[in-house]
């Protein structure tokens, strides 16, 4: 069990974690996710204590770890760049903990957990060989062998697979999941994929500039998301946000006046809304709410197809003559002129689909998320739902 | 690690030297022009190394002479010894032999006394942001670059209240106004460019901090290490001013011993030749070692390479 | 437990700190000695305040030798730099013969400066040595080359030239060898001169490597003394009598210490005002080099 408490830690003058708190359960695999610069790393190095905080609380299976040093604390890590000792072969390189003054085990124990280690992640055959030559997969696994090589209270993974093509990386996070030690060790795993978030974490913590904004289970996450940002970060395509305002009867009515949608919010009527609505909500086909637009541009994924609307143009409501600029009243970005959405379809509903045909959307209400619209430096929170 | 960097740099150097030869204008003015070109670039090649190193044949020359050829043949002569054996064997009254003694303790004393101090302060410097650190370095460095004769001026009265006039401890001391600066800012920055996220997983692995020191950041510089401790036992070798001040005859140097052949009613040219010789035989030994550790130690890494 | 964190990097300094104490002791005695008449003649030295600077600056001698100073360090470090680089880009071209001659072109830098001097000085000779020998053929076999003031100046120099030309040639190599590729090519494709790809690409962007060398040269040659002492002796007359030699003269030999050290006080002020200056040249030069990139 890891337990953060208002852990604050600035290098000069940037403040890299700000009042930072965080909780991971007993055997949760846990993951961080955020941006470059939010602080992830340094929340690890924290709980390591390769770091020491300004101010707050580390603690760990509820012993406060102020003054421990990091060799008596405990926990496991993985090192972004690995941090393999370059002058050593891959073997001694596993075998380090294990000789270490407070990890040592007798020889032959030790040969023993460095063979099952190398070949619960396949690298038996790379034992004798020296770091330097390994490819970056090789790389990876030796350094995720020297975390599980021992027993240990905590594993603090910090973007473990970041250096792994494609392919590599998807095949290692079903593996990651599926090792015993990591299944039964509290995990702290650092990314800022939010695809290996919700793929890995049993529970996700969203930080940004060095505060977590959310925690919760994927579920939460994706439903609950607390702001635009976090809303943002998860789904590809991205969640559309469409700009609007609150009714007097206490609906969303779009900028365009396209649609109005009952919703249940916590603001006033007249407030600037955002309405985030998944592109998996959107159909080209379902009978629904609708929206009109013109066709932006279409993406063929495979056997389904993403399609990017640029709303208001066509027949519907508010419509402008085509390949118009921006209308006032939309209230969309200046550089977008009309609010575009996007939506993911099966490949036989956009057959003929071409650039500027006007098309009809319809929208599946029941996700749809209601945010404050977003501030400068200040994204918009979540303030209501259906 | 270092194997694949090193692949990079050669490919690059490759590359670069293409690219050199590829900038003078190809096929403007044909091959056999371009091939001229060539030729004279590598006679005046040739023409700055004989000037470079006809100094040094030419020594070779003056030592193997006889005493009374030395003035009445400059290229035919009779080869010998002689001289050597008289600089070597104590000849003139000229503990040579001492002298070659003395620079080889004062010298390795000085850098192993700077590797001792200076290995901490470098790494400490390289790791940690902490007062006073850079005005620590700037003063070493200033150290490399003022007047010996500042400090030594001084030391000469100091020395011989305090008894250190002449003595080994008082070289090696004043050594390290030569070799400590070398030691910290060459160490400084193999050090810093060496993660320390390397030391951390050592410690992660359950190693105190010493250990990860000596069990990870100390075998990972150790080509650096090597390089400086002969950069710096080459410049205190060849360091005059010191001993030229601060010893008599107990701790003197070759460098200074070297110019005592000279002094006398009749100037003994092969003896000085022979000394001269013996006394650059380590120095340039120990260089051609480490010549691709030179960029870096000679600027103090200002450049790497 | 170890030490407090905050305090490990302090203990780690402390014994270079301590022996840097050490040495800043003596340079802060000497700036103190200067305030005294202290000499070998005089063992209970009296206050003079800044009688021996008074003294030295209206001395001809002093600024003769600034003077001196001046010229050899600018020359040294002028004829350094141009051979040195020009060494360098002939070697960068790597003939086969350039390959053979790079593996041995630190030896003059590696032999003792002063013992350099005492190898020029036998071949320098005016009867007997070598230069003026094989010199004789061309008519010149009589010169006198460190026995006339304006030859021992360009002697002495030529000696600093011939021992650390290497340095500024390393350097530079190195800064050739590390010039990205792609201006080069683009350079010739587009059929640029030798000429025109030299000013315009090749020194711009080697001039960082270049400035290194050309500020360790002249700093250390305004500091000059094993080449001249081993050389000339400031002679004939005060001709190559530069700041250091000057010093020494007057605390060791003539053990007028307060006085010496009064020179290598002022000689340390300029190399450190010179050091100033250049240093932030060279970070100006750096960066700049850096956003070319």
């Amino acid at each position: 069990m890891i337990r953060l408490r208002g852990i604050t830690k600035a290098y000069g003058r940037t403040t890299a974690l700000d009042g930072l708190e965080l909780d991971v359960e007993d055997g949760e695999f846990f993951c961080l996710l955020g941006p470059s610069g939010a602080g992830k790393t340094t929340t690890l190095k924290t709980v390591a204590g390769l770091e020491l905080p300004d101010a707050g609380t580390v603690e760990l299976d509820g012993r406060d770890l102020a003054g421990v040093e990091p060799y008596d604390r405990g926990v496991a890590m993985c090192f972004e760049s690995y941090a393999l000792y370059p002058h050593r072969s891959v073997h001694d390189n596993l075998a380090s903990p294990l000789r270490s003054p407070r990890h040592r085990l007798p020889a032959a124990e030790a040969r023993a957990r460095i063979m099952e280690t190398a070949a619960l992640l396949g690298i038996e055959a790379l034992l004798d060989r020296p770091v330097g030559q390994l490819s970056n997969g090789q790389r990876q696994r030796v350094a995720l062998g020297r975390v599980l090589v021992r027993p240990a209270r905590a594993f603090l993974l910090d973007e473990p697979l970041s250096h792994l093509d494609a392919k590599l990386r998807q095949q290692m996070r079903a593996e990651l999941k599926a090792i015993g030690a990591v299944r039964r060790t509290t995990t702290l795993y650092v990314t800022h994929d939010s695809v290996e978030a919700l793929a890995l974490g049993d529970r996700i913590g969203v930080i940004r500039d060095g505060r977590i904004v959310q925690t919760g289970t994927r579920e939460e996450i994706w439903y609950r998301p607390h702001d635009t940002e976090v809303a943002r970060a998860f789904g590809r395509p991205r969640i559309n946000l469409l700009p609007g305002t609150l009714t007097e009867n206490g609906a969303f009515r779009s900028a365009g006046g396209g649609i109005e949608l009952p919703v249940r919010a916590e603001a006033p009527p007249g407030t600037e809304v955002l309405a985030g609505i998944r592109p998996r909500d959107l159909s080209l086909t379902a009978p629904g709410h609708e929206l009109t637009g013109t066709v932006y541009v279409t993406e063929v994924l495979g056997r389904s197809v993403e399609v990017t609307v640029r709303l208001g143009g066509g027949a519907g409501p508010g419509a402008r003559p085509p390949g118009g600029g921006a209308g006032p009243e939309t209230g969309a970005g200046p550089e977008t002129g009309a609010p575009r959405v996007s939506l993911v379809a099966p490949r036989a509903d956009t057959r003929g689909l071409g650039p500027d045909d006007p098309v009809r959307l319809t929208l599946r209400p029941e996700n749809l998320l209601l945010f404050e619209a977003d501030r400068p430096r200040r994204p918009g929170r979540r303030i209501g739902t259906r | 690690m270092r194997e694949p960097e090193r692949d990079v740099r050669e490919r690059e150097r490759e590359a670069g030297r293409g690219a050199g030869r590829d900038g003078r204008g190809p096929g403007r003015d044909g091959r056999g022009a371009r091939r001229v070109a060539g030729w004279l670039a590598d006679a005046a090649l040739v023409g700055y190394f004989v000037f470079a190193l006809f100094p040094i044949a030419w020594m070779l020359v003056l030592s193997l002479k006889p005493a009374d050829q030395l003035f009445s043949t400059y290229f035919s002569f009779t080869p010998t010894l002689g001289s050597y054996r008289t600089v070597l064997g104590g000849g003139e009254g000229i503990p040579f032999l001492r002298f070659f003694v003395n620079s080889l303790v004062v010298s390795v004393g000085a850098v192993a006394l700077s590797l001792l101090v200076g290995l901490p302060a470098a790494y400490a410097s390289a790791r940690w942001r902490f007062k006073g650190s850079e005005n620590l370095m700037f003063t070493l460095l200033s150290f490399r670059f003022a007047p010996e004769l500042t400090v030594i001026i001084p030391l000469f009265v100091l020395y011989q209240r305090l008894g250190l006039f002449d003595t080994y401890v008082g070289m090696i001391w004043v050594l390290q106004l030569v070799t400590l600066p070398l030691v910290v800012w060459i160490m400084r920055s193999y050090f810093a460019d060496l993660t320390p996220e390397l030391e951390q997983a050592a410690l992660l692995d359950g190693y105190s901090r010493t250990q990860a020191f000596f069990r990870v950041a100390l075998p990972l510089v150790k080509p650096g290490v090597a390089a400086v401790s002969l950069l710096a036992f080459i410049f205190a070798w060849n360091n005059f001013v010191f001993p030229l001040i601060l010893t008599s005859n107990e701790a003197q140097t070759v460098t200074v011993g070297a110019l005592s052949f000279l002094g006398g009613d009749r100037p003994k040219y092969n003896l000085t030749a022979a000394a001269a010789l013996v006394s650059v035989v380590p120095p340039l030994l120990l260089a051609l070692t480490i010549q691709r550790y030179l960029v870096r130690g000679l600027s103090f890494g200002a450049v790497k390479s | 437990m170890g030490p407090r964190p905050a305090l490990r990097p302090y203990l780690l300094v402390l014994p270079a700190l301590l022996l840097t104490c050490g040495i800043l002791y003596p340079f802060g005695l000497g700036l103190f000695y200067t305030l005294f008449d202290f000499s070998a003649s005089r063992p209970r030295p009296g206050l003079v305040g800044f009688g021996n600077y008074r003294t030295m600056l209206g001395e001809g001698a002093f600024w003769n030798s600034a003077w001196v100073t001046v010229l050899y360090a600018v020359g040294a470090a002028a004829a350094e730099t141009v051979l040195g680089v020009s060494v360098a880009l002939l070697l960068h071209r790597s003939s086969r013969i350039g390959r053979v001659l790079e593996k041995i072109l630190i030896l003059p830098l590696m032999i003792a400066p002063v013992i350099a001097a005492i190898m020029w000085k036998l071949m320098l000779q005016p009867s007997v040595g070598v230069v003026n020998h094989l010199l004789r053929p061309v008519g010149l076999g009589g010169v006198q080359w460190t026995d006339t003031p304006a030859g021992a100046l360009l002697s002495s120099i030529a000696v600093d030239v011939w021992v650390y030309t290497p340095f500024v040639a390393i350097l530079a190599l190195a800064g050739l060898r590390s010039l990205p590729a792609s201006p080069f090519e683009a350079a010739a494709v587009d059929g640029a001169g030798w000429w025109y790809t030299f000013r315009r690409l090749t020194l711009p962007m080697l001039w960082p490597y270049v400035l290194v060398a050309v500020i360790f040269r002249f700093m250390d040659s305004l500091k000059v003394f094993d080449i001249i002492y081993a050389l000339t002796e400031g002679g004939p007359g005060d001709s190559t009598m530069v700041l250091q030699i000057r010093a020494y003269l007057e605390a060791i030999r003539f053990q007028r210490y307060s006085f010496g050290i009064s020179y290598t006080i002022v000689l340390w002020a300029v190399v450190y005002l010179a050091a100033m200056v250049l240093v932030r040249h060279l970070g100006r030069v750096q960066r700049k080099a850096a956003e070319a990139r």
